[in-house]
């Protein structure tokens, strides 16, 4: 790569930053694209690239979230039981399944859940409802800082198994595709426990970095990770990350999913195209 | 443990694997300007190594080529969420907080297990 490409992928990948912060989602969504189609790059390793990305997003981001108080660490931990499980049994279909089928059917998922998503965009706050028997033995009830509202919101969450098994599945797409497994996330813990948005996106931030690096290891012996790629992306990924996580407090949720909406139908796309052959 | 310190345990943890990183790839990315990936700021003789094999990382440190630094670079953004698991069960466990204790070392279970078995 020549400096006027280092410089490229670092203002692309910053970009990517803010907006995995913002949207709770890992940047291989812009990092991908980027890379194979203005920079030429063979998607073997531009998805390596994406891994990296994640893991600087998640990193760079949550590190704000924890201290802000953004991210709950109960609903975090007690949900990567699913992913880490998830992703585990990801890899090791890997070499039992047929990919492109899955890519497809995720991408539907995704398209489908983006319409879902459309009819929600005005909603600022869940409906206020009690912790579930679960929920409450679990202690997936919390409450975070609103710098915009100015105040404290509480929060319960809401039907715990099924966004359990939301999670799983998030785990085994990010393990077997590698692709869409921040978006699954946000969408369990919005849309199915019913969880503010802005805590459901700093959770799935704070997440999607340990649901990567359970599969890292198997992209690096491999070979997919080029540190020539890996670098500029890393580091503009890192400080954009770090700006998105700046930004995010001070946004109504109604913002945050303005920027998740557009973010979701990205991601169902690119997934529906990898699937059909189309290498984005 | 209050809630606070639980949390700056936490963040603290994440800021350090983040500064670690950066430094070392930022530091790789600049001295690759100058040398080249494969170079050598010792003046070693270049090797055929692919980039992409980090087993060759010991070896590129010790001729302090700048592909090296940016390979330990992104081996310390790679182990991060890993320390954030491992710091955890111990804020967890300094809580009292036994429940969250045994799910966070299950997690960190499953994490170095993959990490080590699927190869």
């Amino acid at each position: 790569m020549t400096l006027g490409a280092d410089i490229g992928i670092f203002a692309i990948s910053l970009l990517a930053g803010v907006v995995g912060a913002l949207a709770g989602v890992g940047g291989g969504i812009l990092v991908v694209p980027a890379l194979t189609m203005l920079f030429g790059v063979d998607i073997r390793l531009a998805i390596g690239a994406s891994i990296v990305s994640v893991i600087a997003t998640s990193s760079g981001a949550a590190a704000a979230y924890v201290r802000d108080g953004m991210t709950d660490m109960r609903v975090g931990m007690f949900l990567e039981l699913a992913t880490t499980t998830g992703a585990v049994s990801g890899a090791l279909l890997a070499a039992a399944v047929a990919p492109a089928a899955l890519y497809v059917l995720l991408g539907l998922v995704l398209l489908f859940s983006a319409a879902q998503q459309a009819f929600r965009l005005g909603e600022e706050l869940p409906p206020v409802a009690g912790a579930s028997p679960l929920a409450a033995r679990m202690r997936l009830v919390g409450s975070y800082p609103d710098a915009r509202l100015g105040r404290d919101v509480p929060y319960a969450a809401q039907r715990v198994p099924l966004g359990f098994v939301m999670m799983l599945g998030a785990g085994v797409v990010s393990g077997l595709l590698g692709i869409g497994s921040g978006a699954l996330k946000v969408l369990a813990m919005d849309g199915a426990m019913r969880l503010p948005m802005k805590v459901s996106s700093a959770t799935s931030n704070f997440m999607i970095g340990v649901t990567a690096a359970a599969s890292a290891g198997i992209y690096l012996g491999r070979g997919d990770v080029d540190p020539t790629l890996a670098a500029p992306v890393a580091l503009g990924v890192l400080a954009g990350a770090m700006a998105g996580a700046r930004i995010l407090p001070r946004l109504s949720n109604r913002s945050v999913r303005l920027v998740f909406l557009p973010v979701l139908l990205a991601v169902g796309a690119q997934t529906l195209l990898r699937g059909l052959g189309v290498g984005v | 443990m209050n809630a606070d310190r639980f949390r700056v345990l936490v963040s603290g943890v994440l800021i350090v694997g983040v500064v670690v990183s950066a430094t070392l790839v930022a530091f790789g990315l600049a001295t690759a300007l100058l040398v080249g990936w494969g170079g050598s700021l010792s003046g070693a003789a270049p090797d055929g190594t692919a980039v992409t094999a980090f087993a060759g990382m010991g070896a590129n440190l010790a001729a302090l080529r700048p592909v090296g630094f940016a390979q330990l670079g992104l081996v310390a953004l790679l182990a991060t969420p890993v320390a954030r698991v491992a710091a955890s069960v111990a804020a967890f466990l300094l809580e009292g907080d036994h429940l969250y204790t045994a799910i966070t070392a299950v997690v960190l279970l499953i994490l170095l297990a993959s990490l080590f078995l699927l190869r």
